[in-house]
């Protein structure tokens, strides 16, 4: 299974309908507009997602979508707890949102808990969870580690 | 077909936006740069291949410096905006502030890159030696960036060696190999990744083996 039939399964086919190829029914639910749960339309423009094969994904922006986990922890603190209950068998994708929607080129499933993929619209940010970050690591990789040392 | 190495001497910093860097993504660009027909590009490599896998490692280097190098890019509409198209305001006239939709679309655009400083790059790889040499004997710069001076190749040597550019010496992955083509170290890095050319299309991508990042 790729990255889009991934998260189309287990993320996706819960926004948008499933037509086309893979990664253009991915990029159609990262950039469309989804019924909020207040009964406004909104895109994927703010907080972050999980996307999990079993137990359901999770996602902080309150969507009307069934299917969803609804979870209103900060990004951190929603990583952190994924990444010490994950023991590395099944894909996670770990999403960050922005105004511009995340670009299909910046969706990746984690896989390996050495290359962590946290996947945004400025880019990917790739680190060893166990690894003390150096001055040049990425901001999600040194706010992870802030809060695993101060636990 | 032949195992050999491939090594490049830099006479000046390499950019690059990520990736491996395989050796068929380097002689695919070269093979489109001459043919100009990307079907022959990506099937057309004189290198070995397996179930699609292409016997060619990634770049692997000693870097002396890793840093960002960014470009601005001064984007312009290329027409001339119909005045009689433009709403007007109470006054009568058009509105000549930039509004942030033309911003975006034309204004000016950064570009960051990963510049690396390397005094060598070197792939492992199997195939037809000779029409490798031929394909790199001439190559100028290499990576992203080459018209601004990055990625000048000094000099190309070719060499034979026992890897096959798939696998090195203690099982390790030489490039990203799909984790039911690998027959290395089960316990090797793992990620998703592009493992066959076009490298940025999203379909060619699978949960691999990789090497470590350098």
């Amino acid at each position: 299974m790729n990255t889009f039939t991934f998260f189309n399964e287990y993320f996706g086919k819960y926004l948008v309908r499933q037509e086309g190829a893979p990664h253009e029914a991915a990029w159609r639910a990262l950039s469309s507009n989804h019924r909020l749960a207040k009964g406004t339309e909104g895109r994927l423009a703010s907080g972050w997602a999980i996307v999990r094969p079993r137990g359901g994904s999770s996602v902080q922006l309150k969507l009307a979508a069934a299917g969803l986990l609804y979870d209103d922890r900060t990004r951190v603190e929603a990583f952190l707890d994924e990444l010490s209950h994950w023991d590395g068998r099944e894909p996670r994708i770990f999403l960050m949102f922005d105004k511009a929607p995340v670009p299909i080129g910046n969706l990746f499933m984690t896989v390996d808990r050495r290359a962590i993929r946290i996947c945004s619209p400025a880019g990917v940010e790739t680190f060893d969870l166990e690894r003390e970050p150096t001055p040049e690591s990425g901001g999600i990789q040194k706010a992870l580690w802030k809060r695993r040392i101060a636990a | 077909m032949d195992r050999f190495r491939v090594t490049m001497t830099m006479g000046s910093p390499i950019v690059s936006n990520g990736g491996y860097m395989t050796l068929d993504a380097l002689l695919a660009a070269l093979i489109f740069e001459r043919t100009g027909d990307l079907e022959r590009a990506h099937s057309e490599i004189p290198l070995q291949r397996t179930q699609g896998l292409w016997h060619a490692s990634g770049a692997v280097f000693e870097k002396q410096d890793d840093a960002s190098v960014s470009f601005v890019a001064n984007l312009q509409a290329r027409h001339d905006l119909d005045l009689d198209l433009i709403a007007r305001n109470k006054a009568g006239n058009t509105h000549t502030a930039m509004g942030l939709t033309r911003r975006r679309d034309f204004g000016a655009v950064m570009n960051s890159y990963r510049m690396l400083t390397v005094p060598e790059i070197t792939w492992y790889a199997e195939g037809d030696v000779q029409t490798v040499e031929h394909l790199l004997h001439d190559v100028g710069f290499i990576g992203k960036r080459r018209a601004s001076g990055y990625g000048q190749v000094a000099t190309v040597r070719l060499e034979p060696d026992e890897l096959d550019g798939v696998t090195g010496f203690f099982g390790e992955p030489l490039r990203p190999v799909p984790v039911e083509l690998f027959k290395g170290d089960q316990t090797a890095l793992k990620a998703d990744a592009a493992w066959r050319p076009a490298y940025w299309h999203p379909e060619n991508r699978a949960i691999c083996f990789v090497p470590e990042a350098p």
